[in-house]
């Protein structure tokens, strides 16, 4: 849907809503508009009850005096005198006025007079017409307002007609009751607070005021209506307004709505009581545009917030697709070169294979070839496991093993490891350590490996041929408790990277391409792991790198130490030289050296060395043990040997220290005499063990790592379905004079368990996924038997399930390894010596 | 003569057009700037003799807007205005007449009048008409008018249309209209009160002030403006002065011995007010002769008169306006007097806010306000003439509009020339006795200075 689309809908939706809550709310007005105008028109009514009963109270006091008079016969003096005696209120007055001449006596003398009682009523106008005097006791016969003419005062007046005794004769005159009107008025408040705004006014049937408010203009009600009103009032409601209780809206002399309340009072006399307020001053009105008001506000912030949010998804979704059309883009770019990666290691492997069964009568052809067919099986294993180890990687599958290792062994393996290439590309290559405390540390060593792995294969892959590679591990003090922290800085002379990959190096599938290295294979992805992999451990990697200068890395990992360390290592005082050019390597091995006892004393050349080992001799002495590096300048390792050999004659103790592959050097340095050889770098472990190995046994070290034969004669069984895969198990094995009987599925495998004998077999190589039964499920039957040699039997997983959590999961099934498909023997043999050693212990 | 009663009328208009020589120079007709507390809570109250005076309580709805608990009320008064003011209730302003100053009779109430003139009062009396502000010997001010009165006819200007006849310029031309209506059957081409003053029984009570004085007048007036020697006299109610009423009463005889005023048909007439104008809202009488006092109800009566009712069968308005009378060969005259005159009660409670609504009131914007929606000739220099509201159609009607056209020297004012009460009764009555064929002009001329 279009973005309008969404805009309008939810505008319409809006305006519905809006719509909606005008609609409600106009009718809970009209309701409470109704309700208030009810309530209004009720108070009105009781106002208009109120004033009747005070209206004919007061009459009702006009009627007794009347009676009396009439009755008593009185004259207009006898009259006045018995009023003023009756008379109680202050402010009140009586006129006694002949209907004649309009002359008569007031009971209160005139203002400023004492005794001036004399009152006229000519100029009122108001007993011209009579007509409004009713007969006494039927009417409050009540008179509009007028001045007293006897001080001044607005009243009104409550009337009878009486008959005065002039003369013998009777003579007909109205008696007036006279009240201020002020006084009146201050009584006559609505006694609803709510209606505090509302005045009254008391109309005659003509609607002009007997008394008048403020808000009430003209001197006639229905004249007051009309100056302001649209039409004239009608007739229809003139009546009304003088004869039923309603109420109905009207303009005021401000041009506001006001809402007019009449009910009638003395019916008969055609009285009634107005009472006008303004409309905005019934609740209802605010209320309503309040309501009305705050919808709206919640309406437009909710409209606008949904479409803010609307357009940020929309961004992020733009992003996002733009990311997933990258990742696509990425991903076909990856198959792209994935399929070219792994086409051409495996047009290695199978032209390869092709020209050695061509020529498999000669040997050196045959040799080589296989050679170059176990390096591009290499590549494509490598290609595999990291494309399996990012797809955990992204799929957030990753789990990590922790189990005791040690960080020597590890450098070791990274040594062993990285040297094929070292040698090749001819690297300057040096491994520095520092205080290297801990050997033995808890974690995932295989993804540590990976991490190191990585990250030095990368700096050798990308530095060209004679380049420099300086590896430097330190251990200091971690801040997590029980931790050592492991910092491991890879530097390189290669081609470096520019700022503008080094932004997304660490993105999958991203390659740094070089003139001079384009030939170089990988995966890109490699550092998209090896990031994740110190993110999984908690770790931080940081890279600094200069296009066509180099590159550094640098990985720090906080890593738990193991419980079991190795006791401490001490050697006897003995005098020692280390020979090395390379001066870090001279401190570090000082350092080492002096923290296992030794007594070292330093050369940083052959010519050096030979002349101390003589300086030596003519004191009478000799140094217990010489530590050489392979490679230096002028006089290298060997030469040096030689020649230490050749001219001093003394049967010393020599080890040969290099970072580099022994294999070229191996069969001359034995010739020449090397006692040993020591890999850099050198840690005490290292160093200790080979001390003490060459000081005990001389010439055995070199051997023990290729020397298989104590396994020579160990049954296998090997349960495997495949049976290619069995046989390149069996062939391999039984090279190294190990039998192997075979089960093809676990069901079988558990039978030949039960019905074997003690000690038929050494240990048991398991498939995982085969028919019938599989690995995991032949595990826990065979850790069932009843058998305790058989059901005790090491069982190693060999499969090619090579996640962590397949891992864990033999673990779990019973098993005590797990090797990797495809099988690397050396890693095998190692695995069988493990088990034999332990099955030893 | 001549010469005399040119002097007159040129100082007549100087002092139309001059602001008020001994006025106040505080006061300004800028936009009012109230100076007392905006939240003082008072009462004022005015009493005046108008049974009904809508255009002051919208005055005070304005002025509540400066002091919204000011509370102010107008009050019809019956009887005397001393007696009041020396009640209990005394107003804080009352209406007032010229006739009291310098009057034994109205002693006691003009004791009660502040002097507006007073400069620190800060009154706005420029903005009136010189001629219509009354001054004491000593040049103070006692009252302000905020209406003006004068005399004239309301013309229904749609019916001469219809008749293809042109309104009067003249006296020539309104004897002669007069004739052209009587032939197309218009029994009176004019029309007005012309009977005595009838009570609720219809009775006779007294002469009425209508249709024969509303002619006699403003001749008597002018006559009188040319001649001060005659003016005196007739102030002195000196006998001799009658024959100067001579002309006056003859055009009332001419206009009916002509044929332009039936008496039986303005006898039909039951009032000199309602019946006068809703008789004249039938849209039949060319001509319904009243002063200014009785025109300014005419747009209320328009709501009772079947001929502005749309939802009456007779519904057909017309256009109407007031004019002079035509009575001479030079057209009719504009007498300029006051209508309705204010006082302050010095002894008032509140008297500060009631000059501050004095001050309020007397300016232009206010008092041509006043003027509009009560129906009246304003008493304001700028716009005497200002249009009158009609409050259904919610317009302004320039109803007086024609007066605009009266040349200056035929504009008086009586107070300006010196004419007094007295003067004024002798031919009010003069003339309608000689209307209503009760006496000839000879025996009223005769009478002059006898009539009560």
């Amino acid at each position: 849907m279009k973005k309008i689309w969404v805009i309008i809908v939810n505008v319409l939706i809006m305006v519905g809503m809006l719509a909606f809550v005008f609609v409600y709310s106009d009718s809970e007005y009209r309701a409470t508009a109704k309700r208030q105008v009810e309530h209004f028109e009720t108070t009105t009514v009781s106002m208009g009850r109120v004033t009747e009963n005070y209206l004919e109270g007061e009459q009702r006091i006009c009627d007794v005096w009347s009676h009396y008079i009439n009755d008593e016969n009185m004259t207009m003096e006898q009259a006045a005198g018995f009023i003023r005696v009756s008379h109680v209120l202050k402010n009140a007055s009586a006129h006694l006025i002949y209907v004649d001449d309009f002359t008569g006596l007031s009971t209160r003398p005139k203002s400023g007079t004492e005794d001036n009682f004399d009152v006229s009523y000519a100029h009122l106008n108001l007993l011209n017409d009579t007509s409004w005097i009713h007969e006494v006791g039927t009417h409050i016969n009540i008179s509009r307002s007028y001045t007293n003419p006897m001080n001044g005062v607005q009243s009104i007046a409550f009337c009878n007609f009486i008959n005065l005794n002039d003369g013998g004769n009777a003579r007909k005159a109205v008696l007036f009751r006279v009240l201020p009107i002020s006084e009146l008025m201050q009584k006559w408040v609505f006694p609803q607070e709510e209606f505090e705004k509302a005045e009254l006014s008391i109309i005659d049937k003509n609607g002009d005021y007997i008394i008048k408010n403020e808000s009430f203009k003209n001197s006639n009600f229905f004249e007051f209506y009309n100056s302001y009103a649209d039409n004239p009032i009608d007739n229809e409601l003139r009546k009304k307004v003088i004869a039923d209780t309603g109420s109905f809206y009207m303009l005021n002399s401000q041009g506001r709505q006001c809402i007019l309340a009449h009910t009638p009072f003395d019916t008969t006399g055609g009285l009634a009581i107005l009472s006008l307020m303004e409309t905005r001053y019934l609740n209802a009105t605010t209320q309503n545009w309040l309501l009305i008001g705050i919808v709206s506000a919640g309406l437009l912030a909710l409209f606008i917030f949904d479409v803010a949010v609307m357009l940020y998804f929309n961004k992020r979704l733009q992003i996002t697709a733009k990311e997933a059309k990258s990742a696509s883009k990425a991903k076909t770019d990856f198959l792209s070169t994935m399929s070219h990666d792994i086409r051409t290691p495996m047009n290695a492997i199978i032209g390869l294979t092709t020209l050695t069964e061509k020529n498999l009568k000669d040997e050196k052809l045959v040799r080589e070839n296989l050679r170059k067919i176990a390096l591009a099986s290499n590549h494509l294993l490598t290609l595999i496991n990291d494309i399996l180890d990012i797809s955990k990687v992204e799929s957030g599958k990753l789990n990590l093993v922790p189990q005791n290792f040690s960080i020597v062994e590890t450098v070791e393996n990274l040594m062993n490891l990285s040297q094929p290439m070292i040698k090749e590309k001819n690297i300057d290559f040096s491994f520095h350590i520092s205080r290297m405390e801990k050997e033995y540390l808890y974690a995932d060593q295989l993804r540590i490996n990976q991490i190191y792995i990585n990250i030095l294969s990368n700096a050798i892959k990308y530095t060209e041929a004679n380049g420099r590679v300086t590896v430097d591990m330190k251990e200091e003090e971690s801040q997590k408790e029980g931790c050592v922290r492991l910092t491991y800085r890879v530097a390189d002379t290669g081609i470096g990277m520019t700022p503008e990959f080094m932004a997304n190096m660490y993105q999958a599938f991203s390659r740094q391409t070089d003139s001079r290295v384009n030939t170089i294979q990988g995966t890109g992805l490699g550092l998209a792991i090896t990031k994740q992999m110190v993110d999984l451990l908690g770790g931080t990697i940081d890279c600094q790198s200069e296009s066509g200068k180099g590159t550094t890395f640098t990985v720090t990992l906080d890593l738990p130490v193991a419980e079991h360390q190795r006791a401490e290592m001490k050697l006897e005082a003995m005098d020692a030289l280390i020979v090395d050019d390379d001066e870090v390597l001279l401190e570090t091995a000082v350092d080492t050296m002096n923290s296992l006892g030794l007594k070292v004393e330093e050369a940083r050349s052959g010519q050096e060395a030979l002349g101390m080992i003589k300086h030596k001799q003519t004191d009478g002495k000799n140094y217990d043990i010489v530590i050489i590096d392979l490679k230096m300048p002028d006089m290298d390792g060997i030469e040096t040997i030689r020649r230490i050999r050749e001219e001093i004659k003394a049967n010393i103790p020599i080890l040969l220290i290099s970072a580099y592959s022994w294999s070229d050097v191996e069969q001359e340095a034995k010739e020449v005499g090397v006692s040993g050889f020591l890999s850099k770098p050198l840690f005490p472990s290292t160093l200790y063990d080979k001390i003490n190995e060459i000081l005990g046994t001389e010439n055995k070290s070199a051997e023990v790592e290729s020397d298989y034969s104590d396994l020579k004669g160990l049954n296998i069984l090997v349960t495997e379905d495949n049976d290619i895969n069995w046989e390149i198990i069996s062939a391999l094995l039984e090279t190294y004079g190990i039998t192997t009987e075979r089960a093809e599925n676990g069901r079988i495998a558990v039978e030949k368990m039960q019905k074997a004998e003690k000690g038929s077999y050494a240990l048991v190589f398991m498939d995982i996924q085969m028919p019938e039964m599989n690995g995991l499920d032949a595990t826990r039957a065979i850790r069932a038997l009843d058998d305790p040699w058989a059901s005790n039997i090491p069982i190693i997983a060999m499969t090619a399930d090579a996640f962590s959590e397949n891992v864990t999961e033999c673990l779990n099934a019973g098993m005590n390894g797990h090797i990797a498909k495809p099988i690397d023997i050396k890693l095998v043999l190692k695995e069988i010596r493990r088990i034999k050693e332990k099955s030893k212990t | 003569m001549k010469k005399r009663l040119r002097l007159t009328q040129c100082l007549f208009v100087a002092s139309l057009l001059s602001s008020c020589g001994g006025g106040n120079p505080s006061g300004t007709d800028e936009e009012f700037k109230p100076s007392l507390d905006a939240q003082t809570q008072c009462f004022i109250k005015v009493d005046g003799d108008y049974s009904n005076f809508e255009a002051l309580e919208a005055e005070f709805d304005r002025f509540k807007e400066y002091y919204p608990n000011v509370h102010l009320s107008y009050v019809k008064i019956d009887g005397s205005i001393s007696d009041v003011l020396n009640g209990e209730e005394a107003p804080n302003i009352f209406f007032c007449h010229p006739k009291m100053i310098g009057n034994e009779q109205y002693a006691s109430v003009v004791s009660h009048m502040e002097d507006l003139s007073n400069p620190a009062l800060k009154m706005n009396l420029d903005c009136i008409r010189p001629n219509l502000l009354k001054r004491d010997s000593e040049g103070k001010v006692f009252m302000v008018p905020v209406f003006s009165r004068t005399y004239g006819t309301i013309i229904n200007k749609d019916l001469f249309n219809k008749e293809g006849i042109k309104i009067p310029n003249n006296w020539n031309e309104l004897v002669s209209v007069c004739e052209s209506f009587v032939e197309k059957g218009y029994k009176s081409p004019m029309m007005g009160y012309t009977n005595y003053d009838l009570d609720s029984k219809k009775e006779r009570t007294k002469v009425s002030n209508g249709f024969q004085n509303t002619v006699a007048y403003p001749l008597f007036v002018a006559e009188l403006a040319k001649n001060p020697d005659a003016l005196a006299l007739a102030n002195k109610l000196d006998p001799s002065a009658g024959q100067y009423m001579r002309g006056a009463l003859q055009k009332i005889r001419d206009l009916i011995d002509n044929g332009c005023v039936s008496l039986e048909e303005c006898d039909k007439l039951e009032d000199n007010y309602d019946k006068v104008l809703l008789r004249f809202l039938d849209g039949d009488i060319p001509m319904m002769v009243c002063n200014g006092d009785t025109v300014s109800g005419i747009k209320k009566r328009e709501q009772k008169s079947d001929t502005f009712n749309p939802d009456k069968e007779a519904y057909a308005p017309f256009k109407y306006e007031f004019y002079p009378i035509p009575l001479t060969e030079q057209g009719g005259y504009f007498i300029d007097s006051p209508s309705v005159q204010f006082a302050v009660n010095k002894d008032c409670e509140n008297l500060d806010m009631t000059n501050e609504f004095m001050r309020f009131l007397l300016r232009t914007k206010e008092l041509d306000n006043l003027a509009s929606l009560k129906g009246l000739i304003c008493s304001t220099k700028t716009t005497p003439f200002a249009p009158i509201y009609d409050p259904f159609k919610k317009v302004y009607d320039p109803v007086y509009a024609p007066f605009n056209n009266v040349a200056s020297d035929r504009r008086i004012s009586p107070e300006v020339i010196g004419i007094k009460d007295e003067l004024a009764t002798q031919i009010r009555i003069a003339s309608f006795y000689v209307g209503r064929g009760e006496l000839t002009v000879d025996e009223a001329v005769a009478k002059y200075g006898q009539f009560k």
